[in-house]
């Protein structure tokens, strides 16, 4: 036992991999939220008009908006006017080459072990790059466009393909919808943009990678990605910052739209900084995802591995408004010391014939609380609705707690929806039948909250799943004692 | 029928309470003490809207806009055959009779065992265990509907076993409601199962079909001892001018055993029941099990909490709904593991037969672990006739009808084979039967 304190004791001092600051020259607007900053960086991006309206309104919406109370964890407070909400690296040429790359930031993200180096690059994974605010560079967009698609950032979009923007965004998450969603679009910053032509089917992975750096500020980025028909795609996004005492708020939107027959798979590598053990810092990541199957035959797949962050607060969630449409939902939330997870999904079982698959696999260690919260709807015209959720959760340590808060509403007689939850603790038969041949607790406890995790984990593009199961063995590191 | 808003019937109790109070003024201090403390609580809380989580699929507001006289009237005369109509065939209980939630001695069996006390709630208030538990094991601070029967209960029942005691018989307790004008009514009882003792109480609730509504807002209140064994049956059904709102509140002690039985048919236009234990002891077990059959327009919700700890106990409720016509079935059930409850076993299970097209079904488990040792789940579905099983009957010659029965009684019979009592078991399919006529 002695020994597994040691290596408690260690690694739970020992620090957050990617907890460095990158000394870079900063442009930061001044703190506060009011209508002027929202003109400047409207401004700052050269948008046209109708967005700056948009934008206005979200703002407006959220002046009026009260604090949601009914989550599970007591809400932090947070002062919307000690935020930054506009930070970019200072130099504003367009990038063509990776030359023209600031040097410090090339080496932040060698650091972190992202390719912006298209020959350094993991083949089949073409990468935009956010860095606070600004997209800095997209990997690949040449290869790309070949095929027709569309994959750059979002400030270019507006700039280049108007109509699109203009005609997507917002429709699947309204800035009415929740308080974050009124504050992101008020403030959205940057974010990814990717359309798929009909029938092309997205011959590599479309990846985003956030970094917040600098210091009291948010990240608001706005992700929109429209699958026209008979296409495919799979995207990823994968996040990380730097240890901060304080809290750094967060509040993403991600609309994904699928028409007839399109596919679109989106995963989720989340590791913004988590706090330290005593739970002070880290980041409050209070994202809205959702995606609407529009066409028949559509789907929508989100995948999440959720290891970071002081709170995570989420539920990616598919409108099935298409017939035969189907969503799915996978996901694997890690809470260990003070965090907090708050997640799960909503399925809106619309059109005919829909169905939806949910499997949510929690692990709370230390002190962490993790809660499922999910919504299955069947409204009165969606005929033969299917669903199948399947939530587990298993403790580790008796400091930490699970909760599950399943929604089922049907209002259809021909629906199917099935249900089911466990909790338990990790299996002390399982942990002395590894020691037994030689793996130490520490081992054996990765051991098995990853085949614990399979299922969700399978759901990732391979070198991701590699990468997922990695930060789930490290993110475990020092929770068994 | 005259529609108003749902606050004129907020301040016709709060002017009730004033004109009530003066009624009141010969209760003990402690009693009316906990009706204006309770009486406080409701003055704030008011009642509940969808807003409240507790009540998000429950519009209860249209159920209270009605206009209701809150004093209740006194039974007419009850004859031999009237009263032998409310009994269940074979189940040999000792009849207590309740009208309109007032306790009728003339009309109930008197205990032939001097290990049981029945009495009227207002008759005991002398009694110290009466002073122990009313009001301390249902808290009124929180739900709006115990605080408002807890500032204006007029009447109900006080049952008390002995320690150590074993009820052979069961007790049959019989409530009826009746009245020629709407009427809003509000019950107390309160429980005591004393240490090592055992017992079986099997609740039937009635009314009759006139013009009148008549609002039943109930609490119960059961103590149950350690090492004691308790058998609760409630059965609803009645008519559709009834609506109920059904509170019981259980409270544990170390090694004893709660099993509740709750069964509800079509008949009463809206019916909540909330079923509260907590285990408050060591190595506890209690079972909820329920079936609600519900046709119509019906709504029929079932909200329950079971609340771990302490440790090694064990808990166990499957809930199954049959959602007929244009009916809602509502589930909620809460299973709370707290830290010092290691080594918790708390299952739960709700399945929903959807049969009408225009049905709703609502389900909600939950659960909420702060305890690490514990092996807990819960499970829910939403389904229909299994199509093979259907087919599998129809080929044996057995009509659609027929068959769709049969596979109702399959899908009741979970629920009705853990209820140790026979008799009750063939009233309950009898009543199901006649449910599905409906």
């Amino acid at each position: 036992m002695s020994n597994t304190n040691e290596i408690l004791e260690r690694l739970t001092t020992e620090s957050y991999e990617y907890g460095f600051v990158t000394d870079i020259e900063m442009d930061i607007a001044p703190k506060g939220l009011n209508e002027e900053i929202v003109r400047f960086i409207s401004h700052e991006k050269n948008e046209p008009d109708w967005l700056l309206q948009w934008r206005l309104k979200g703002l407006h919406h959220f002046q009026k908006s009260e604090m949601p109370h009914w989550q599970n964890f007591r809400m932090p407070e947070i002062d919307f006017q000690s935020i930054s909400y506009y930070a970019a690296p200072a130099k504003k040429t367009k990038l063509n080459s990776l030359d023209d790359v600031d040097p410090e930031l090339l080496a932040t993200f060698e650091k972190l072990g992202i390719p912006i180096n298209e020959q350094k690059a993991l083949t089949g994974v073409a990468v935009d790059v956010v860095f606070d605010s600004v997209s800095v560079k997209t990997t690949f967009r040449e290869k790309l466009q070949e095929l027709g698609i569309i994959f750059c950032s979002f400030s270019e979009a507006v700039r280049e393909y108007p109509g699109l923007v203009k005609k997507y965004l917002g429709s699947v998450v309204p800035y009415t919808d929740n308080v974050f969603a009124a504050l992101n679009a008020a403030v959205a910053s940057d974010g990814s943009f990717a359309y798929i032509p009909k029938g092309v089917r997205c011959p590599m992975e479309l990846s985003t990678y956030f970094r917040i750096n600098a210091q009291n500020t948010g990240q608001f980025e706005r992700t929109l990605i429209i699958a026209d028909e008979g296409s495919y795609v799979s995207y990823l996004e994968g996040c990380t910052a730097p240890m901060r005492d304080e809290n750094q708020l967060h509040a993403a939107v991600v609309e994904l739209i699928a028409l007839g027959n399109a596919e679109i798979k989106y995963s989720t590598v989340q590791n913004w900084y988590p706090g330290d053990k005593e739970g002070k810092g880290g980041i409050y990541n209070f994202v809205t995802k959702r995606g609407i199957c529009k066409g028949t035959n559509s789907k929508i797949s989100w995948t999440q591995v959720e290891t970071g962050s002081a709170i995570t607060w989420k539920y990616p969630s598919v409108i099935l408004r298409g017939d035969n449409s189907t969503g799915e939902f996978y996901s694997v939330a890690l809470t260990k010391n003070r965090q907090i997870a708050d997640t799960g999904t909503k399925m809106y079982h619309i059109g005919r014939n829909t169905r939806s698959r949910i499997i949510s696999k929690g692990i709370s260690a230390g002190h962490g609380s993790n809660s499922y919260r999910g919504l299955v709807q069947v409204g009165a015209g969606a005929e033969n609705a299917r669903n199948f959720t399947q939530c587990d959760s298993l403790l580790i340590g008796d400091e930490c707690g699970a909760h599950t808060f399943p929604y089922i509403e049907a209002k259809n007689n021909s629906a199917i929806v099935e249900h089911e939850a466990t909790t338990s603790k990790i299996g002390e038969d399982q942990i002395f039948y590894l020691k037994q041949r030689g793996i130490d607790t520490e081992k054996a406890v990765a051991l098995i909250v990853n085949g614990y995790a399979k299922e969700v984990l399978n759901q990732l593009p391979m070198e991701f799943a590699v990468e997922a199961q990695k930060l789930l063995a490290i993110s475990l590191e020092g929770s068994v004692g | 029928m005259i529609s108003r808003d749902i606050d004129t019937l907020y301040d016709q109790f709060i002017a009730d309470f004033e004109t009530k109070s003066v009624l009141m003024a010969d209760e003990p201090d402690n009693v009316r003490e906990f009706r204006r403390h309770s009486f406080e609580h409701f003055r704030l809380l008011g009642f509940p809207s969808v807003k409240n989580e507790e009540w998000r699929y429950t519009h209860i507001a249209p159920f209270l806009r009605e206009v209701y006289s809150t004093s209740s009237e006194k039974p007419g005369s009850l004859d031999q055959s009237f009263l032998s109509s409310l009994q269940i065939r074979s189940l040999d209980g000792i009849r207590i009779l309740l009208f309109n939630g007032k306790y009728l001695p003339e009309f109930s069996e008197l205990p032939p065992d001097s290990g049981i006390h029945v009495s009227a709630l207002t008759g005991a208030y002398q009694e110290r265990l009466v002073s122990d538990y009313l009001g301390k094991i249902a808290d009124a601070s929180k739900n709006h509907f115990v605080a408002l029967n807890s500032a204006l209960f007029e009447d109900g029942l006080f049952i008390r076993v002995q320690d150590g005691r074993r009820i052979e018989r069961p007790l049959h307790v019989i409530h009826v409601f009746s009245s020629e004008s709407n009427m809003f009514v509000q019950p107390r009882h309160l429980f005591v199962v004393g240490k090592a003792s055992e017992v079986s109480l099997v609740e039937s609730f009635l009314n009759f079909k006139n013009e009148a509504e008549i609002f039943i807002n109930d609490v119960s209140e059961i103590e149950v001892g350690s090492d004691a064994r308790v058998q609760h049956y409630t059965i609803h059904g009645g008519c559709e001018n009834a609506r109920y709102i059904h509170h019981t509140e259980v409270r544990q002690a170390e090694r004893s055993v709660y099993n509740n039985y709750k069964a509800s048919f079509p008949g009463p236009a809206f019916l909540r029941n909330n079923l509260n234990v907590s285990l408050n002891g060591e190595n506890i077990e209690s079972h909820l099990y329920g079936l609600y059959l519900a046709g119509g327009r019906q709504v029929v919700d079932n909200h329950t909490i079971v609340d771990h700890l302490k440790p090694n106990c064990q808990s166990n409720e499957l809930y199954k709904g049959v959602i007929k016509d244009e009916a809602s079935g509502i589930f909620n059930g809460k299973i709370y593991v707290r830290k010092d409850a290691q080594k918790t076993n708390a299952f739960q299970k709700n399945n929903n037969l959807m049969l009408g097209k225009k049905a709703i079904v609502d389900s909600k488990p939950q659960l909420e672990i702060f305890a690490d040792d514990v092996k807990c789940s819960h499970g829910s579905t939403v389904g229909q006739f299994n199509e093979e099983a259907l087919f599998y009957l129809k080929s044996r010659g057995i009509g659609e009808e027929r068959a769709k029965a049969l596979l109702i009684h399959a899908f009741a019979y979970d629920v009705l084979e853990k209820m140790p009592l026979a008799s009750v078991k063939s009233h309950i399919n009898k009543l199901i039967d006649e449910g599905l006529k409906t």
